[in-house]
C-alpha cells in the first residue's frame, strides 16, 4: 500500500511538471556549481604545489648568509585545497590559503580569495553545498507542500481515507515519494561529484576523499530527510495548500536566511572574542612581559640586544626568547581559536531546531573545509615555523663561542638551509573529521527525529476535511 | 449491517444530529430525506469516522466505527456528492489505484475495463485523463472502485445530485442490482421520487432528528411528498 501511494505520487509529480522544471532547474545549477568547483580546486591546487615547490627553492638557493636574515625571510605555507572544497569550499574564500614563516612571530594566514572577489561574488558562492542547503529544501516544499492539504482541498484525500487507508501509511507512502524524486533528481548529481571528488584528491588520499564524500552524503541526505517529514507534517497540518505553502516558506526563511545571522551573533554575545586591536595589544604585551622575565632572570637585564649581553650569547638569547614565545603564542592564539570553536559548537547544537546550521557545519568538516582544518594546518605551520627557528637558532647557537664578538659576521651555507625540510602539510583523515562532526550529526538526527515525529502527529491527527 | 444507537453529534450548543436510532439490513436500501442541514451527511460522517460522535455508536457489521476505524472503513464503500480524482492520471489508474488500495493488490487491466463497462462508462475513454470527465463520469469511476472493493455496505451522500435523468437511472439500477446482491445501504438524497422508487426504506429528518420512518412499498408518491412538505414547512 504504501510502494502504492509512493508510485501515484511520484507519477503525479512527474506528469503535473514539478519534478521536472523545479528538479530540472536544481540539477542544473548543481552541475553548473560541480563544474565550476572542479575547474576552480584544480586550479588552486596546481598554484599551491607549484607555489610551494618554488617557495622551497628560493630558501634553499639563498647562498650565504647569517642564519636570523634567512630566520627573517622565512618560508611560506601553502594551505592545499581540499578535493571536497569543489563541493563546499566552506570558509576558504574568507580565511586565506598562505601563512608566512617569519621569525619570531607566529603570522595570520593571507590571501584570501575573497579579497579578491568581485562584490557579486562576495554575495555568495555558486558551491554545490550551497545549492543543497539553501535550494534544497526549497525544492523539498515545491514538491510536497500540497501532498496532503491539496488532496485535502480536493476532495481526495476524504475518498481515500474512507477506503480504510491509514493516514500514516499516507505519510510514509508520501515520504517515499518524496525522497525518491528527490534521489531521482540528486543521484546524477551525487554521482559525478563524487567521481571528481575522487579524480581530483591526491594519489593516496582517495579512499579517505571516498570517506570523507560518504559523511557528506549522509550529513545531506539527513538534512533533506528533515525537511521531507517538515513539508508533509506541515501539509498534513494545514487547513489549504496555500497556508502550508506560506508556512513552509517562513520556515525556510527562517533557517536558511535569519539563523544563520542570527546565531552567529548570538554566539559572538555568548563567548565575545576580542577586537583584532584588542588581541594584538594583549598579545604584544604579553610577549614583551614574558621576554622580560625571562632576559632578566637569564642576562640580567631587560634591555634586549644592548651591551648588556655579549654577543657570543645572542644566539642562545634567541633561542630562549623564540621558546618562550611559543607558550604564549599558544595561549593568545589557543584561547581566541578555543572561543571560535566555542562559538561554532553552539551553532552546531541550535542545528536541532534551525538544521542549516548542522548541515553547514557537517559539510564543511567533511569537505575539510571549516575551521577546525585551518586550525589543523596553522597549527603544522606553526610547527614548521618553530622548526626553522629552532635549526637555525641551534647553529647560532653552535658557532657562538668559536666567532666570540663576530655574530653578525656569521654565515651559513646551503648544508644548514638543507636541513631544514619543504613544508609537507597532510591533511588530517577522515576518522578525524567524523570525531568532530558528532555534534552536527547528532544535531541532524535529533531534529529528524523532531520534524519525523510532528509529520506522524500532523498525520495521525489528521481529519479528511 | 449499519446501526445507530442514540448517535449524537454537537458542535457547541448546535446539535447536528439528535439521538438517532436506525438499523439497515444487508439488501436494503435506506433513503434520508431532508433539508440541508437535517443532519443527513453528519450521519454518513459519524459512519465513516470522519468526526467523531458526542454520543452514541454507529456500528458497522457489529464494529463501533471509533474503536475499529480501518476495518469498518473496509466493510464499506463511500460514494460522495462530488467524486474527486487525480486529474493527470486517467480513468483506469484511477480506477487501479483506488482499487488496489481497497483490496491491498493490483487488479489486472481486463477486470478494471470490465468494472467499467459495468458501470457504464465506455472503455474508449479509460486511458484519457479524468481533467477531461464530465462528474456523472468521475462518478461512475468511483461507482466502479466501490464495486471492485466488494464492500457490504454503501454509504452515498447525494450521489444522483447534478446527474442528468439518464445517469441517475442509471445509478438506481446499481443501487438495486446492488441491494440483491445482499449489499446493505444508506443514501442521502433530496429526490423524493428515488427515494420512494428506489429505496426499501425511508426516513425523513429534521433539525438533526429522525423523525419519520417509512417502508417505501407501504406509501405512494403523494403521500410522501406530502408528509416531507408538512415537515419542510414545519421546519421552515
Amino acid at each position: 500500500m504504501i510502494l502504492l501511494i509512493a508510485r501515484r505520487d511520484l507519477l503525479e509529480r512527474w506528469r503535473d511538471g514539478r519534478l521536472l522544471w523545479a528538479g530540472g532547474m536544481i540539477l542544473v545549477l548543481l552541475l553548473t556549481a560541480l563544474a565550476i568547483g572542479y575547474e576552480h580546486r584544480q586550479q588552486a591546487r596546481a598554484e599551491q604545489r607549484a607555489a610551494q615547490s618554488a617557495d622551497y627553492a628560493d630558501w634553499l638557493k639563498q647562498g650565504r648568509r647569517h642564519p636570523h636574515d634567512a630566520a627573517h625571510q622565512g618560508m611560506h605555507a601553502f594551505k592545499p585545497e581540499a578535493a571536497l572544497a569543489l563541493i563546499d569550499p566552506g570558509i576558504n574564500p574568507y580565511i586565506g590559503s598562505t601563512v608566512w614563516l617569519q621569525a619570531h612571530r607566529q603570522s595570520e594566514v593571507m590571501f584570501r580569495p575573497a579579497q579578491d572577489a568581485t562584490s557579486l561574488q562576495r554575495f555568495g558562492e555558486l558551491s554545490a553545498g550551497w545549492i543543497l542547503q539553501v535550494l534544497g529544501p526549497l525544492l523539498v516544499i515545491v514538491l510536497g507542500f500540497n501532498a496532503f492539504a491539496g488532496e485535502r482541498e480536493q476532495g481526495i484525500l476524504r475518498q481515500a481515507v474512507s477506503l480504510g487507508i491509514p493516514t500514516r501509511a499516507m505519510l510514509w507512502g508520501k515520504a517515499i515519494a518524496l525522497g525518491t524524486s528527490l534521489l531521482a533528481l540528486l543521484a546524477p548529481a551525487a554521482l559525478l561529484a563524487c567521481a571528481a571528488t575522487v579524480l581530483a584528491a591526491d594519489a593516496g588520499t582517495r579512499l579517505d576523499t571516498l570517506l570523507r564524500f560518504g559523511l557528506l552524503a549522509l550529513g545531506y541526505a539527513l538534512y533533506l530527510g528533515i525537511f521531507v517529514f517538515l513539508t508533509l507534517g506541515v501539509s498534513a497540518a494545514a487547513s489549504t495548500s496555500r497556508v502550508a505553502i506560506t508556512v513552509l516558506l517562513a520556515l525556510w526563511i527562517g533557517n536558511a536566511v535569519i539563523a544563520p545571522r542570527v546565531m552567529a551573533e548570538l554566539a559572538r554575545r555568548t563567548y565575545p572574542t576580542p577586537t583584532r586591536l584588542a588581541f594584538n595589544h594583549a598579545l604584544d604585551a604579553d610577549l614583551k612581559a614574558t621576554s622580560d622575565r625571562l632576559w632578566m632572570a637569564n642576562f640580567g637585564t631587560t634591555e634586549r640586544w644592548g651591551r648588556d649581553v655579549p654577543l657570543d650569547k645572542w644566539g642562545k638569547a634567541l633561542q630562549l626568547d623564540d621558546h618562550a614565545s611559543y607558550k604564549v603564542f599558544d595561549r593568545h592564539f589557543g584561547g581566541l581559536w578555543d572561543t571560535w570553536e566555542r562559538q561554532q559548537a553552539l551553532q552546531e547544537w541550535s542545528g536541532v531546531l534551525l538544521p542549516m546550521l548542522a548541515v553547514r557545519a557537517l559539510s564543511m568538516d567533511a569537505a575539510g573545509t571549516d575551521f577546525g582544518h585551518h586550525r589543523n594546518f596553522t597549527d603544522a605551520a606553526e610547527r614548521h615555523r618553530r622548526l626553522i627557528q629552532d635549526i637555525v637558532s641551534e647553529d647560532l647557537v653552535k658557532h657562538a663561542d668559536p666567532l666570540g664578538g663576530q655574530h653578525f659576521a656569521y654565515q651559513s651555507g646551503p648544508e644548514l638551509w638543507k636541513r631544514i625540510p619543504a613544508f609537507n602539510y597532510h591533511p588530517p583523515a577522515a576518522a578525524w573529521a567524523l570525531q568532530r562532526s558528532w555534534r552536527s550529526l547528532l544535531a541532524l538526527c535529533a531534529a529528524l527525529g523532531v520534524a519525523f515525529a510532528f509529520a506522524w502527529r500532523a498525520a495521525s491527527r489528521q481529519r479528511a476535511y | 449491517m449499519l446501526e445507530a444507537i442514540g448517535l449524537t453529534k454537537r458542535y457547541g450548543a448546535n446539535t447536528a444530529l439528535d439521538q438517532l436510532d436506525l438499523r439497515i439490513e444487508p439488501g436494503d436500501i435506506y433513503c434520508l430525506l431532508g433539508a440541508n442541514g437535517a443532519g443527513k451527511t453528519t450521519t454518513i460522517n459519524l459512519f465513516l469516522n470522519f468526526i467523531d460522535p458526542s454520543e452514541g455508536r454507529a456500528l458497522i457489521n457489529g464494529m463501533d466505527v471509533t474503536r475499529s476505524p480501518l476495518r469498518t472503513k473496509q466493510e464499506v464503500a463511500y460514494i460522495p456528492e462530488q467524486v474527486n480524482l487525480y486529474p493527470t492520471l486517467s480513468g483506469l489508474e484511477n480506477l487501479r489505484y483506488f482499487s488496489a488500495l481497497a483490496l491491498g493488490r493490483e487488479l489486472p487491466r481486463d477486470r478494471l475495463l470490465g468494472l467499467m463497462e459495468e458501470v457504464g462508462l465506455d472503455p474508449a475513454v479509460a486511458d484519457r485523463r479524468v481533467g477531461g470527465y464530465s462528474k456523472g463520469m468521475r462518478q461512475k469511476v468511483w461507482i466502479a472502485v466501490a464495486l471492485a472493493k466488494q464492500a457490504r455496505a454503501l454509504l452515498l451522500d447525494e450521489p444522483t445530485s447534478g446527474l442528468d435523468p439518464h445517469a441517475a437511472n442509471e445509478f438506481s439500477n446499481l443501487l438495486t442490482r446492488a441491494s440483491a446482491n445482499g449489499v446493505a445501504i444508506l443514501t442521502t438524497t433530496h429526490d423524493l421520487f428515488h427515494a420512494r422508487h428506489t429505496g426499501t426504506r425511508i426516513g425523513i429528518m429534521k433539525q438533526g432528528k429522525l423523525v419519520e420512518n417509512l417502508e417505501s412499498q407501504a406509501i405512494s408518491d403523494l403521500e410522501l411528498q406530502t408528509m416531507y412538505l408538512r415537515h419542510m414547512g414545519g421546519a421552515a
